[in-house]
């Protein structure tokens, strides 16, 4: 909360009521003599042209998958096709102003989306332009079965382009705009503007909010497009997005030029169904999708609803809109009513409809009636139009022919390049600056913050020559290891921003941002409402357009809150775009302590689990400073784990403490924390000061001198120098935080057994939590390993010590007793 | 812990060992050094002291019990404690005989055999023992089927295969006896299982020629030889009676056939040594005890007199045998032995002529090479062989107090005392003597 807003009790605290503006339900009334003033013959015709190439594309899309077959052309296509027919009026209408640096984020129904935006973008472009895009498209992979043998003009080609390399997508072909690793519902191609559509319902509405975000905060040009389904207005992260779109603090707190909304409109394509429920009579109550935008904030979104079946009315508000989000009064919520004749799937026999309904939606069919008011107002002949379909059925046939020819559309040779997947899972490619020559914004120089200048006093590692330890306060902390490289970032590269739920004035819960806020405008460090899935989907949509950004979600716990955003987006974009797109997202995962169950977990092993995103975790000021570095350096997502036991940790390990300047510490390397003989202990996280109180006592209780190494990372981890070390031990516990059962740890254990079967002692034995809630602080001990649990452990199932005497239970039977109750 | 008590080996050639007398009974208790029973070779007695304390806890074999060496033959350890995994021919013992001819990686398996291993109770099922300490078993040699494991659920852990690697001697058995009886010491090359020395790697280990020498590995003839000569060194009772002929009638024979030759009357050399063996071949048909091979509990008597002639080549020393040598003439005798020897020479003599048991006796002439005096190694086995030595001139009484040179050809008569008696030897090599000073043709 912001010293300079007031809350003043008399004033919240008045009677009174809150008043709505009405909203606008399908008020274009034009007709097309009227809109002869605002179109050409061409414009006219153009719009109708696109619509059939949609419908066309779709329909051949549909004969494919229910007959195998279009236009004597025979396929069989497995994956998915999620059809729009019916809807094409509504897609080019939204399509129709928007330049190629307008950016639209689709849903998995949005082939027709694609076609529209592409269209627009070709009509928009040079042919210079034209040609550079499909040249260096994938070094022209997908422009030369296009090219081949073609005569007629760039914009031609461009649209068998857009045809081609949409329709090789669909079908998983290597010449398709994503290489074929996207498919039905992810196609896009970013130089058109077309930006991830999302098999995940409602996925975009968070995502696309993120790419107004850098718009906006980086003073790019172009508006954003949502392009979601009514359906979609039902799922959290949609409404997160909203809250974090309509957020206050951008007309109120926001300075200068950045003071305003985001230029950003949530186009709800609502074609009334979701899946078989219908939106309005059985499955919302909003009735009108555009209601919604009365909810969110004073400007209502400016929502309202508009004819989707009337191409013109759909481009009519977008002219409006457009206005509005000039004027920074985004963002706008537009609800354009569409119907699809198409079921769900072509596998949907719509049995929750009626033949009448859909009869009578037929009956409106868009192209139907804008071919006919062309044809009335003597702007397009029957023959003229009649010409069109027919083109288009060619073009389509075209198409389809190329794209399921192998010999020019192959799939992907995982046989002969059985790595081409793995490859794309992460760009690993340094960057400096993700824009190289823009100065960063930034309030003073980095020496005159107050932070920094405090950190100077700092003893930078944490024992005096004596190897006496400093006091607390006067050691550099893990949290000031985790600043200094943030900071540094900050002034290196002017895309960067950070944002979560105390970002700003607090510094942080953990005071690991203190300082920043003095250092930064707002609109690089600020507040986020508390909502995870919108934290992490803005900073998606944010990256996905080019800028690098670190999300904070506090506690380990509110993963969960974004689990969509970590689990489906995060990890997937880069390989699923083919590595077109990148994703430098640095998320700053906290893991608690002392605050029960829903706020102490370590939940490494979930996004571990998950391909496509880098975990690590470390445990002390040096290690974090340098991991944080590599982490905002690369352009691959990490999940940056940190430990709330320990930010105040100071440096114990490397010789000279924390070095000053820059330096990175590569993923996925472990680190030998202390070195021995007779036991290797590898630690995940904050349990490593555990693991050392243990190495300690075996030395001291039992002459076992114990090799503590830190995984310090958990995706890359190089399990060599580990095996280096149980070479010499033959002995190895694994020991973090984590609820042992389907660990990470566990996972290491297993990869340990198979590398080095025959260097073992003993299996390796995992000393985790105990499988239950985490309880209150005062009984924690009973909960998280303990050093005397490691030395118990090492007792019952590596070697037995003399003399000792186990104070839990780690006995065979006790585990499976344990195993059959589930605890 | 219980421990087996075994019977030693002693030599190389002793495959098994008489019990003699049982000095402890079952059920008494014993020291370390305690006396626990006598044993016999072929060739000696020996006593078997207790290398622990402990209770006698089972005999398995009696007095007067032929029993293989290293095998098992009493269990020593506490009252109570299980023998049956001691008891021979039960599982693990199978690996207890070991070849003459070890291979190194057999020559360790016995080592670990031996009292100080840390060896287990019985165990049921199967051996429960962990990957590394496994590996290091086999690295190490350490029969791990027979330590005790200590870690948990009773697996064998890496330190128990340690603690018993460090029990087992840093060389191996054969290397030991081997440096025992030649002098010799551990060298810096230890090629063993688990860095144990092994025979071929002793070296006699001299402060004052240090590494001043080259070590050449013996052709495959050298090793049989050696093999040979050894094995009758080891394996008979050899000695050697010398005596002296008067020559002057084989050397006028000498001279007679080589001047026949020269006119061309024969066509056969007849050289000193034809006739040396002419004479051996009619002293061997007065001595048929001699004409014999001596096969430990029985003797073959040749009816037919086999020559082996030892015949010096390139390779080394060959033998051939001149079949039925009592069939023939002079004339044909030399011829038979020319060919034979020059058939080694080349090396396409037939070998079956080679091995010992072709011949019955073995004449090794070293005459031409001056030597006065030898002792010839018997061909087992042959029970005798004879040395020819060169001809030198002694004084001799040649009648009426007159003495003069006359010139005398040594002999060295090798016999194995198993067969034959001195007085025996002494006749016969009495016979040989007058055969030479006396032969005609």
């Amino acid at each position: 909360m912001p010293k300079v807003q007031f809350i003043d009790p008399q004033d919240v605290r008045k009677a009174g009521e809150v008043t709505f503006s009405p909203i606008p339900v399908n008020q274009y009334n034009k007709s097309i003599e009227e809109e002869k003033a605002n179109f050409s013959k061409e414009d006219f015709i153009r719009i109708y042209h696109d619509m059939v190439v949609i419908r066309e594309f779709e329909t051949m899309l549909n004969e494919i998958k229910i007959k195998s077959e279009y236009n004597g052309v025979a396929y069989n296509h497995p994956g998915p096709a999620h059809l729009s027919i019916g809807q094409e009026a509504a897609a080019v209408g939204m399509a129709y102003t928007l330049g190629v640096e307008d950016f639209i984020f689709g849903s998995h129904r949005s082939h027709g989306e694609i076609l529209a935006k592409g269209l627009s973008a070709i009509h928009k472009l040079s042919d210079e332009q034209l040609t550079e895009v499909m040249e260096n498209h994938f070094d022209g992979k997908t422009f030369a079965p296009v090219k081949a043998n073609f005569k007629g003009t760039t914009k031609e080609l461009a649209i068998r382009f857009l045809i081609y390399g949409t329709l090789a997508e669909i079908f998983a072909r290597e010449t398709g705009f994503n290489r074929g690793l996207g498919g039905s519902m992810h196609a896009f191609f970013t130089p058109f503007g077309v930006y991830p559509n999302n098999a995940i319902v409602g996925g975009s509405g968070d995502i696309a909010v993120g790419a107004a975000l850098f718009k906006k905060v980086n003073r790019k040009d172009g508006i954003v497009v949502a392009n979601i389904g009514d359906a979609s207005m039902a799922c959290g992260p949609v409404w997160e997005g909203l809250t974090f779109a309509t957020m206050d603090q951008f007309n109120q707190l926001w300075e200068g030029d950045m003071k305003g909304g985001l230029p950003l409109i949530i186009n709800i394509m609502n074609n009334q169904y979701g899946m078989g429920g219908q939106t309005c009579g059985e499955t919302a109550g909003y009735k009108v999708a555009a209601r919604i935008g009365a909810g969110l904030n004073a400007d209502q979104l400016h929502a309202e609803r508009v004819d989707g079946y009337n191409p013109l009315a759909v481009i009519d508000a977008y002219r409006r809109k457009r206005e509005i989000l000039k004027e920074k009064r985004g963002p706008v919520l537009l609800d354009v009513l569409t119907y699809r004749f198409s079921g769900h799937s072509p596998s949907d026999a719509s049995s929750y409809r009626s033949k009448e309904e859909i009869e009578a939606w037929q009956a409106v069919d868009s192209i139907i009636w804008f071919g006919k008011q062309l044809m009335d107002a003597g702007i397009a002949t029957q023959e003229e139009l009649t010409s069109i379909h027919s083109n288009n059925t060619d073009l389509i046939t075209w198409g389809l022919k190329l794209a399921i020819d192998d010999s020019v559309s192959p799939l992907m040779d995982l046989g002969k390049h059985p790595e081409l997947i793995g490859e794309m899972m992460f760009s690993d490619s340094p960057v400096d600056s993700m824009e190289a020559g823009r100065e960063p914004e930034v309030n003073h120089p980095m020496e005159e913050n107050p932070r920094v200048k405090q950190m100077k006093t700092k003893e930078r590692f944490a024992f005096d020559k004596d190897g006496k330890p400093f006091s607390k306060i006067k050691q550099y902390g893990l949290r000031d290891g985790l600043f200094e490289a943030i900071v540094d970032r900050f002034y290196k590269d002017p895309t960067l921003i950070a944002y979560g739920e105390e970002n700003r004035d607090w510094g942080g819960a953990f005071a690991v941002y203190r300082g920043l806020t003095e250092a930064l405008p707002y609109h690089r460090l600020f507040n986020s409402p508390i909502s995870e899935a919108s934290i992490v989907g803005t900073a998606i949509g944010y990256a996905m357009c080019g800028g690098r950004v670190i999300p904070e979600i506090m506690y380990c716990d509110f993963l969960g809150r974004a689990g969509d955003e970590v689990f489906n987006q995060l990890p997937k974009w880069q390989a699923m775009s083919g590595n077109v797109i990148k994703m430098p997202v640095v998320l700053r995962v906290s893991v608690g302590s002392k605050y029960g169950a829903q706020h102490s977990q370590d939940w490494t092993a979930l996004p571990a689990h998950i391909p496509g995103l880098k975990v690590v975790f470390p445990a002390t000021p040096y290690d974090a400073k340098g991991l944080m570095n590599s982490a905002l350096q690369g352009t691959d997502p990490v999940i940056f784990f940190e430990s709330q036991r320990i930010y105040d940790i100071g440096e114990q390990f490397h010789e000279g403490g924390v070095p000053e300047g820059y330096y990175e510490i590569p993923f996925g390397e472990p680190d030998v924390k202390r070195e021995g003989k007779d036991v290797t202990i590898l630690s995940i996280g904050a349990t490593l000061y555990r693991v050392l109180e243990a190495a300690d006592q075996l030395q001291e209780k039992y002459g076992m001198s114990a090799e503590v190494i830190d995984a310090r990372s958990l995706v890359p981890f190089n399990y060599e120098p580990v095996i280096e070390s149980l070479k010499k031990t033959g002995r190895i516990v694994i020991a973090g935080d984590a609820t042992a059962r389907g660990s990470f740890m566990k996972e290491m254990a297993s990869t340990i057994t198979e590398l080095a079967f025959d260097e073992l002692d003993a299996p390796p034995v995992v000393v985790g939590s105990r499988n239950w809630i985490t309880p209150a602080y005062e009984l924690e001990d009973a909960f998280f390993p303990q050093a005397d649990w490691i030395i118990d452990a090492i007792h019952e199932k590596i070697v037995p010590l003399k003399g000792h005497v186990v104070k839990s239970n780690f006995t065979g039977a006790e585990q499976i007793r344990r195993n059959k109750l589930g605890v | 812990m219980a421990i087996p008590v075994i019977m030693p080996r002693q030599g190389q050639s002793v495959e098994t060992c008489i019990i003699g007398e049982w000095y402890k009974q079952v059920g008494d208790q014993v020291k370390a050094g305690d006396l626990l029973f006598s044993y016999e070779t072929d060739k000696a007695s020996f006593e078997e002291e207790a290398k622990e304390d402990g209770e006698l806890l089972a005999v398995f074999y009696e007095e007067g019990d032929e029993v293989p060496v290293l095998t098992n033959v009493a269990v020593l350890g506490r009252s109570g404690e299980n023998i049956e995994e001691f008891r021979p021919g039960g599982v693990g013992e199978a690996a207890l005989t070991v070849p003459e001819e070890a291979a190194p990686a057999v020559e360790s398996a016995p080592a670990a055999e031996t009292k100080e291993a840390v060896l287990s109770e019985k165990r049921e099922g199967k051996i429960k023992i962990s990957p590394r300490a496994k590996v290091m078993a086999e690295k190490l040699g350490v029969p791990y089927e027979k330590v005790q494991g200590s870690g948990p659920y009773g697996r064998i852990i890496a330190q128990d295969i340690e603690v018993a690697a460090e029990s087992l001697p840093k060389m191996t058995l054969l290397a030991q006896e081997k440096a025992k009886a030649e002098g010799l010491g551990a060298g810096e090359i230890a090629t063993g299982i688990g860095g144990r020395v092994v025979a071929e790697n002793l070296v006699a280990y001299n402060p004052v020629y240090g590494d001043d020498f080259e070590v050449k590995k013996l052709t495959n003839m050298r090793k049989l030889i050696a093999k040979a000569m050894h094995q009758s060194l080891q394996n008979s009772a050899q000695l050697t009676h010398h005596m002296s002929a008067d020559a002057r009638q084989i050397m006028a024979l000498r001279k007679s056939f080589k001047k026949k030759l020269e006119a061309g009357e024969v066509s056969q050399n007849i050289t000193i040594n034809d006739l040396v063996c002419f004479a051996v071949i009619k002293a061997l048909k007065k001595f048929p005890q001699v004409n014999t091979h001596f096969i430990g509990d029985s003797m073959r008597w040749f009816n037919k007199v086999h020559l082996g002639l030892a015949v010096d080549t390139e390779r080394g020393l060959m033998v051939p045998a001149v079949k039925n040598a009592d069939d023939l003439s002079i004339e044909g005798l030399s011829s038979q032995l020319s060919t034979v020897a020059g058939q080694c020479r080349k090396g396409n003599i037939d070998p079956e002529l080679l091995k010992p048991e072709a011949a019955s006796f073995t004449v090794s002439n070293l005459g031409n090479y001056g030597v006065e005096l030898f002792t010839p190694v018997i061909n087992l086995p042959q029970t005798a062989i004879l040395g020819v030595c060169t001809i030198v001139p002694r004084p001799k009484d040649l009648g009426d107090g007159v003495y003069g040179f006359v010139p005398m050809m040594g002999l060295s008569l090798t016999y194995d005392h198993q067969a034959l008696d001195g007085g025996e030897a002494t006749l016969f090599l009495k016979e040989i003597k007058e055969q030479i000073e006396n032969l005609s043709i």
